[in-house]
């Protein structure tokens, strides 16, 4: 049972970023503002934990109308914050609730506190009707939601006593990730999928479920999609890649114009419940060998370059991806690319093509 | 730090040289951003907006020396 939620106050309870805006305050997100009020009525203590000023937290206070248990305001570790708060206020670990929108935030707390229950804000929109935070009526899809996260909770415990590489854990874990072309039945959750990742998405804007059939639809496209399960439990779609090939590119400045046949990747998007579990890597890697069995000589990433989602830069770095002479384009992307001779990067042995 | 944001003690004593992307160290994009933000509260140093390509990160020397040529 849930006894307090810690929040994050930056694009969290806020809808924006508190230091960032000078004099133009970020309101609060009414949707969490309910769920403050909403655990109040039930009892469930608040408490903030958030790298900012604690003038900040009084803000939200005043915002709200919420009273905090517990404010963490300092420049620290998360982990640490939410530790501290744990053992103000007396509670155990699985006690206690975090939300923050930063998925790195997330994991953080996760591997530091396995017993924590962490969401995002858009879960932490829809917690108050699961079973741990006591509502009146529990839904089916609620307990489903629920037992999800005893799940990942489970993961992470184990991953914390495991002691070999990531690679060793996710073989240990029984891993098992399918890369298979999208149907029309993905469409949904693809959509769904492209709203919803930041940080692990490369092209930064949503595409529409017509947008996602007509690719289904048209010869010179592919919509690809990544499955992942393992022995812990199964997440089901978790991300996808659009390719376009076929492109050809001339070399203008080559003594000899090469026409080349190029793989271009516009989309590449991953949940952020997949980080850390060799989803993107597989992706990636399976990319590069199937346009190098197609025949073709460059894979091409056009990937906006943000803070957000460095994540994803990462990827593309270990991946073998290197950004185009140009750098970064006015519209905020940059090309990445690399050449399908060589090496190529490893595919995983958990790794099922369909 | 490498230590800490993978949880491997192990790698405390890597030699300089150790490919950080390769089979040794395998830093994913879970572990590389954890260790980008730990370098950037320690040092002041953001690797990710000033290094468009990641090359720093080929090898533990080479990020350390990209650091230290910024302090």
């Amino acid at each position: 049972m849930i006894k307090c939620v810690v929040w994050d106050i930056d694009n969290t309870l806020l809808t924006g970023v508190y230091l960032e805006s000078g004099a133009d305050l970020p309101g609060a997100d009414p949707a969490l503002a309910g769920v403050l009020r909403e655990l109040s009525a039930r009892g469930l203590l608040s408490a903030i934990a958030s790298r900012n000023p604690p003038a900040a937290a009084a803000y939200v206070q005043q915002l709200t109308g919420a009273d905090f248990a517990a404010v963490e305001c300092g420049w620290g570790s998360k982990a640490e914050a939410v530790a501290r708060i744990a053992a103000e206020l007396s509670l155990a670990p699985d006690a206690i609730a975090f939300v923050d929108d930063d998925m790195l935030e997330r994991a953080e707390v996760a591997a530091a506190l396995p017993d924590v229950l962490v969401l995002t804000p858009e879960e932490a929109a829809e917690a108050p009707g699961w079973p741990e935070f006591s509502p009146a009526v529990i839904t089916a899809e609620a307990r489903r939601r629920s037992q999800l996260y005893a799940e990942r909770r489970r993961r992470q415990a184990a991953a914390n006593e495991f002691g070999g590489s990531r690679d060793d854990f996710l073989r240990h874990a029984g891993t098992q990730l399918t890369i298979a072309p999208a149907g029309s039945d993905d469409l949904p959750r693809l959509h769904e999928l492209s709203v919803r990742t930041h940080q692990l998405n490369s092209a930064g804007e949503p595409v529409t479920q017509a947008d996602l059939a007509r690719l289904l639809d048209s010869p010179g496209d592919t919509v690809i999609t990544v499955r992942l399960a393992d022995d812990f439990g199964d997440d089901g779609l978790v991300g996808a890649a659009i390719t376009t090939g076929n492109g050809r590119s001339s070399r203008p400045d080559a003594r000899v114009p090469a026409q080349r046949l190029v793989v271009t990747v516009p989309l590449i998007m991953m949940s952020c419940r997949a980080l850390g579990r060799g989803a993107l890597d597989a992706l990636l890697a399976w990319l590069c060998r199937s346009a190098a069995a197609d025949g073709a000589a460059e894979l091409r990433v056009p990937c906006l370059v943000t803070e957000r989602n460095v994540p994803m830069r990462l990827a593309l770095a270990a991946a073998g991806l290197r950004a185009e002479a140009g750098g970064v384009a006015p519209d905020g992307r940059a090309i990445f690319a690399r050449p399908l001779t060589g090496e190529l990067p490893p595919l995983a042995d958990w790794v099922t093509i369909e | 730090m490498l230590a800490q944001v993978t949880g491997r003690p192990e790698l405390l004593g890597v030699p300089a040289g150790t490919r950080l992307f390769g089979a040794g160290v395998g830093l994913d994009s879970l572990a590389g951003t954890l260790l980008l933000r730990h370098v950037q509260r320690r040092y002041g140093v953001d690797v990710a907006a000033e290094d468009l390509n990641l090359d720093s990160l080929e090898t533990l020397g080479t990020l350390a020396a990209f650091i230290a040529g910024r302090i």
